[in-house]
């Protein structure tokens, strides 16, 4: 499916301020005020922001934890501030400061996640679920990782969404390591898609270096899947030029990575260097609106960690956080 | 409750529950592994009425299973989840007990999870472990979820209504042993609040707190103690919300305490609620609270589990006990 210019100039610009949060983000963890821990998106975000950029408020989206789903829900449309506000355990987090870094949208229908791997699958077969049980045209955008699919949900998940025809849309964003294992040493295959054939669920392999042809797959999936055809599967090869999380080890298997090729990666496979490229070719946009583009971001991530850290820490007394627990 | 009703059986009071539940909200739903042709006898004829959109068969895949229910409820359904034997809820472990309860605390208490699970229970099938597992114990250490556990059809068809209109997860147990056990069920529409403890018989000298099954074995012991000892049997019905000021209350008169819990004994209900007396209820005790429980070894098969879980000898020792 082609995409219109207005969709690419969206597109390309909230992958640069996704790129810019996610650089707020890794101030923000160095200077020790984020209270958990975080998953560094780098060159890895533009499966994300095409993962929410053609979505309704009333689509359901389990954004992937890359980046804390910063790309996914930006392009969704959220406002992020109550979330980078959650990472600093303030008082006007999303989750009032209790979780450190879980998502809760429910407005948006972005309801939440946990701290397991996988824990997407079972409750977008929920969601998917409902939508078809209130005749909706709602989708949903069941976004994770390739270690996601290590995880018998995965695969509980897509059995019942194929047997239900439900209009689940499995958003495999391939970075080809898990933690600091390769993908190579976890699975006989390379490509996690092939799963998606034994339970006769339709699939596409996307380089996900490639923030318009993630795009298209977007639209082409969520057309798919409000035809009515059941789910669909979509891999994004992606690349992780970085450790697993801030701190942690950037290995593959028992062998660090080659740093070189981290530097080449960076240089050659950038999505938002190869995005620009495109567009300036095709007209689409001209060097000042790349430069504007990107003093926007910075603003906008100056402005987002200014408001989150005027935000009080959250530390209520224990009584409050009894009266939490149920709702009423 | 009125007189001279009709007599159903818990799984038919059950069955009346879901159906009528059904049809006052269509945001009610129901799934489960084999429900529909009837794995036990509360879902039977279910989907006659339903159809295949309200009374769903899942695959064997209790996680997968769990989220359909969990993610539906968080899009605005009711949904019922049917687990067919609770240990089997096990599989989907991490969910129960790491996301049912506290996805509402962890997210800022800003959004409700309205669904109730399903799951029978208990021992004396002669089955073993996987089968006859009670979760309670294990499901009230986690905080945010609701449990209960009928001992009669009537607390069975009130509590689940209960269950299901709860804005919260509340896993609904029952005892595998008693799907047939008969009593009188009013046709109206009733709730019996999760929460609300009920004293089974009255008496003076010693209090039993049991639930399920152990409601009707510690009713059998105070039948066969009532010349020597009056017994006054308490019905805990709810596990969580638990309803202390009835226990308190019934303390208070009788001066001493027996915990009936066909769960194990290590770190289960009944010791809770040993701790909960010593921390509310210490002055009013003149024995020290004592427990009857299954011990802590797997629930055995083959002829064992008919000793191993609480007996009605056992309560009516462990009564002696603390009326010595």
């Amino acid at each position: 499916m082609l995409l219109t210019k207005q969709q690419k100039i969206t597109l390309y610009t909230n992958l640069v301020r996704a790129c810019t949060l996610d650089r707020m983000m890794m101030r923000i963890i160095r200077t020790g005020r984020m209270v958990g821990f975080y998953h560094e998106g780098g060159i890895a975000l533009a499966p994300g922001i095409a993962a929410g950029a053609f979505l309704r408020k009333d689509d359901i989206m389990f954004p992937h934890y890359r980046a804390h789903g910063i790309a996914h829900m930006l392009a969704k449309g959220i406002d992020l501030k109550h979330y980078v506000a959650e990472h600093m355990g303030r008082v006007d987090g999303c989750c009032k400061g209790r979780s450190s870094f879980h998502v809760s949208f429910p407005k948006d229908h972005v309801f939440g996640w946990s701290g397991n791997i996988g824990s997407n699958f079972p409750p977008c077969v929920g969601y998917g679920l409902a939508a078809r049980y209130k005749g909706t045209d709602q989708v949903v955008m069941n976004c994770s990782g390739d270690g996601s699919y290590q995880e018998g949900r995965a695969h509980e998940a897509m059995l019942m969404s194929a047997n239900w025809k439900l209009p689940v849309i499995f958003w495999c964003e391939n970075n080809g390591i898990a933690q600091h294992s390769p993908l190579t040493d976890l699975f006989p295959v390379s490509d996690i898609s092939r799963l998606a054939q034994g339970y006769g669920i339709p699939s596409k392999i996307v380089d996900g270096q490639d923030l318009l042809a993630a795009g298209e797959a977007a639209l082409e999936a969520i057309a798919h899947v409000k035809a009515g055809k059941g789910p669909i599967f979509i891999e994004l090869k992606t690349l992780r030029v970085q450790e697993h999380n801030v701190g942690g080890l950037n290995n593959e298997g028992a062998t660090p990575r080659d740093p070189k090729l981290m530097q080449e990666w960076r240089e050659t496979r950038d999505p938002v260097k190869i995005a620009a490229a495109a567009l300036l070719k095709q007209k689409v946009l001209k060097q000042a609106d790349l430069d504007r583009i990107q003093a926007d971001a910075d603003k906008e991530a100056d402005e987002m960690d200014a408001w989150c850290e005027q935000s009080p820490k959250a530390t209520p007394p224990v009584s409050e956080l009894l009266a939490g627990v149920y709702a009423a | 409750m009125t007189a001279g009703i009709r007599e159903l059986t818990i799984s038919e009071a059950m069955k009346e529950a879901l159906a009528d539940e059904m049809r006052r909200d269509d945001n009610v739903l129901m799934l489960g592994i084999s429900i529909r042709a009837g794995t036990f006898p509360h879902t039977k004829g279910l989907y006659d009425e339903f159809g295949a959109r309200r009374v769903l068969d899942t695959p064997l895949s209790e996680t997968g299973c769990f989220g359909a229910a969990f993610g539906a409820a968080q899009e605005g359904l009711r949904p019922v989840l049917d687990f067919m034997y609770a240990g089997f809820s096990y599989y989907a472990g991490s969910e129960v007990f790491l996301q049912a309860g506290q996805y509402h605390f962890l997210h800022g208490s800003q959004h409700p999870v309205p669904m109730t699970m399903i799951g029978t229970c208990g021992a004396g099938r002669r089955v073993g472990n996987e089968h006859a597992t009670l979760p309670y114990g294990a499901l009230i250490h986690h905080p945010g979820i609701k449990v209960c556990m009928p001992s009669t059809p009537y607390d069975a068809k009130g509590l689940l209504k209960a269950a299901i209109r709860d804005n919260n997860p509340v896993f609904f147990l029952w005892h595998t042993t008693m799907m047939t056990v008969k009593g009188p069920v009013p046709e109206d529409d009733y709730v019996v609040p999760l929460g609300v403890a009920d004293v089974k018989r009255e008496g003076s000298d010693v209090t039993v707190l049991a639930s399920g099954l152990q409601v009707h074995r510690a009713l059998e012991a105070a039948e066969t103690l009532k010349d020597e000892i009056s017994v006054e049997v308490v019905d805990a019905r709810s596990f969580e919300p638990f309803d202390l000021p009835c226990l308190l209350k019934s303390v208070e008169k009788t001066t001493r305490l027996v915990t009936v819990d066909e769960d194990f004994e290590r770190a289960g209900f009944a010791a809770e609620v040993s701790a909960l007396m010593m921390e509310h209820g210490y002055d009013l005790l003149d024995a020290p609270v004592k427990r009857v429980c299954h011990p802590p070894i797997p629930v055995p098969g083959g002829y064992m589990d008919a000793y191993t879980m609480p007996t009605t000898e056992r309560i009516v020792a462990g009564i002696r006990d603390v009326c010595r």
